[in-house]
């Protein structure tokens, strides 16, 4: 991201003169107080908005200038865990995690086999036929990570993905993400809990405002955060 | 990626689409049954409207009245001439078959005229004017041209009659016309809002597919489907309806207006042209709502 600005109407910047670069493989943090502009980072990256000034490049493409007839085919080479899920009540997990996977037009029975490895991966294989509405948080957040794997995507962006979650299961879905980040995927998790930053060594970029305020690698921020605590 | 395999998911979702909620589908194919119901029922009107004034307008006669020194020859001639120019048969009224006719519709006063020295009455001929040349202007053409044969006395044709009969055709016409293309408008406008109301129902899906990478044409093509099916049911009710209503009232309607008029006017009901008509209607209704309705939440 060079100079990345991003303001509505009336409101004071969301995001003010951003620059960060994240490397391929990499898995960071973006950390702050609610409001500091970590999800809207997130949806300049997966074009759910659009930059009001500066260039935002992911795989060497400028998406900043991106027509909207290519978004869609940006999207499907990222995986996106929501804060608020965005499961489809009325379709069983299997359903919810293949959705993406019709997108693309894999065959029905391909696709099948897909979804079960993946939910055999976030450990949900025995809840295949079930509604996310009979699932606890904790499922239904590694129905969201299923689904954002489903399609192997280059990067993973996760926007407070433990944030409803009890300490164990917090635990258990961010060794998830560690795990697909060590299978090659970029990793960018959006999260204001010191603790899980303190607990995993890993690159932590923290907005205040808009603004970077700190973009510290893993031992540092992990020491940092510990101190917080 | 496989066409096969997303033109299934496609099929797969409108019909998952369309069981998730069978009460808001019913309302929308209702909506379309009554819609297209209505529709046929105006066009139905339509029909029996002009089998009226068709009906009416059949009585219409040219009456060519010769002068008293025309032969049989002339008589002849001229029917020939008018059986030529109309198409339909042209018949030559002798004098005495003219009286005849006369002391019939004078009734008991008929007798009066036995007392005549003479028949005053020329020879005229006769021609039932078909529909083509049926209006003021065709039927005031040809009797000029009728006129101009020196052996021709007077033409009649009930001038005024058939300019009113003319004008009331051309205003219950353009009434009809105006009726049907407000019934059109409004149907397109009450199928579409109540598609919408079905399609915001699931605009969080719409939300969901466009985050996931679907393409509009993607995510839009389904709920295309949806409405070309719900157009299609809605046209199925809409024609079993309107056979229902012209099995029931049809014959109702023809005698109704046998009395009115001279007969010939039949409800046809329901005929497989129709049929097709309303269902290409019902698809085109069901489409196009759909596709206004779904463009609406596609903005993520």
């Amino acid at each position: 991201m060079f100079h990345v600005y991003k303001a509505y109407p009336g409101d004071p910047p969301s995001l003010s003169d951003i620059n960060l670069h994240v490397r391929k493989g990499e898995f960071v943090f973006l950390t702050g107080p609610s409001g500091a502009g970590k999800t809207t980072l997130l949806k300049l990256v997966f074009c759910a908005e659009k930059a009001t000034k500066g260039q935002i490049l992911v795989g060497g493409r400028n998406i900043a200038r991106i027509r909207e007839s290519a978004i869609p085919y940006l999207r499907r080479n990222i995986g996106v865990v929501f804060q608020d899920f965005k499961l489809l009540p009325h379709r069983t997990v299997a359903d919810n995690v293949a959705f993406t996977l019709d997108v693309v037009g894999m065959p029905r029975r391909e696709g099948m086999a897909r979804v079960t490895q993946v939910l055999k991966q976030v450990g949900l294989e025995h809840k295949a036929g079930s509604l996310p509405l009979r699932l606890s948080g904790g499922e239904q957040q590694r129905v969201v990570i299923a689904r954002a794997l489903v399609n192997d995507p280059t990067i993973l962006l996760a926007d407070e993905p433990t944030g409803n979650l009890d300490p164990a299961l917090t635990v258990e879905i961010m060794d998830l993400l560690c795990a697909v980040n060590v299978r090659g995927t970029t990793v960018v998790v959006a999260t204001h809990d010191a603790s899980l930053i303190a607990r995993y060594d890993k690159r932590t970029v923290r907005l205040e405002r808009g603004l970077i305020v700190a973009d510290q690698d893993g031992a540092k921020a992990a020491r940092r955060m510990a101190g917080a605590e | 990626m496989s066409a096969t395999a997303k033109a299934a998911y496609f099929w797969r979702a409108a019909v998952q689409g369309i069981r998730r909620a069978p009460f808001v589908h019913f309302i929308a194919v209702l909506t379309i049954a009554l819609a297209l119901f209505a529709i046929g029922l105006a066009r139905g009107g339509g029909e029996l409207l002009e089998s009226l004034i068709s009906s009416i307008g059949s009585e219409v006669e040219l009456t060519v009245y010769l002068k008293p020194d025309a032969t049989d020859a002339d008589a002849k001639e001229i029917a020939a001439a008018l059986s030529k120019r109309t198409g339909t048969e042209a018949v030559v009224v002798p004098p005495d078959v003219a009286l005849g006719r006369l002391a019939a519709q004078l009734g008991e006063l008929g007798s009066t005229l036995t007392g005549l020295p003479e028949n005053p009455l020329p020879v005229s001929v006769e021609v039932r004017v078909p529909e083509a040349v049926r209006g003021p202007g065709g039927l005031r053409a040809l009797a000029e041209k009728v006129r101009q044969s020196p052996a021709v006395e007077a033409v009649d044709y009930g001038e005024e009659a058939v300019e009113r009969l003319s004008a009331i055709a051309l205003a219950l016409r353009w009434g009809g016309l105006v009726g049907f293309a407000l019934v059109l408008l409004a149907t397109a406008i009450i199928s579409s809002a109540t598609l919408q109301l079905a399609i915001y129902a699931r605009r969080e899906e719409i939300e969901i597919q466009k985050l996931v990478g679907a393409t509009d044409r993607f995510a839009k093509i389904p709920f295309l489907i949806e409405g070309m099916l719900q157009g299609l049911a809605g046209a199925a009710a809409a024609v079993g309806g309107l056979h229902l209503f012209w099995a029931l009232a049809g014959p109702r309607l023809s005698s109704l207006l046998a009395f009115l008029s001279v007969g010939g006017c039949v409800a046809r009901g329901v005929d497989p042209v129709l049929a097709l008509q309303l269902a290409g209607l019902g698809c085109g209704l069901g489409l196009a709502g759909s596709f206004v309705a779904v463009g609406r939440f596609l903005r993520v």
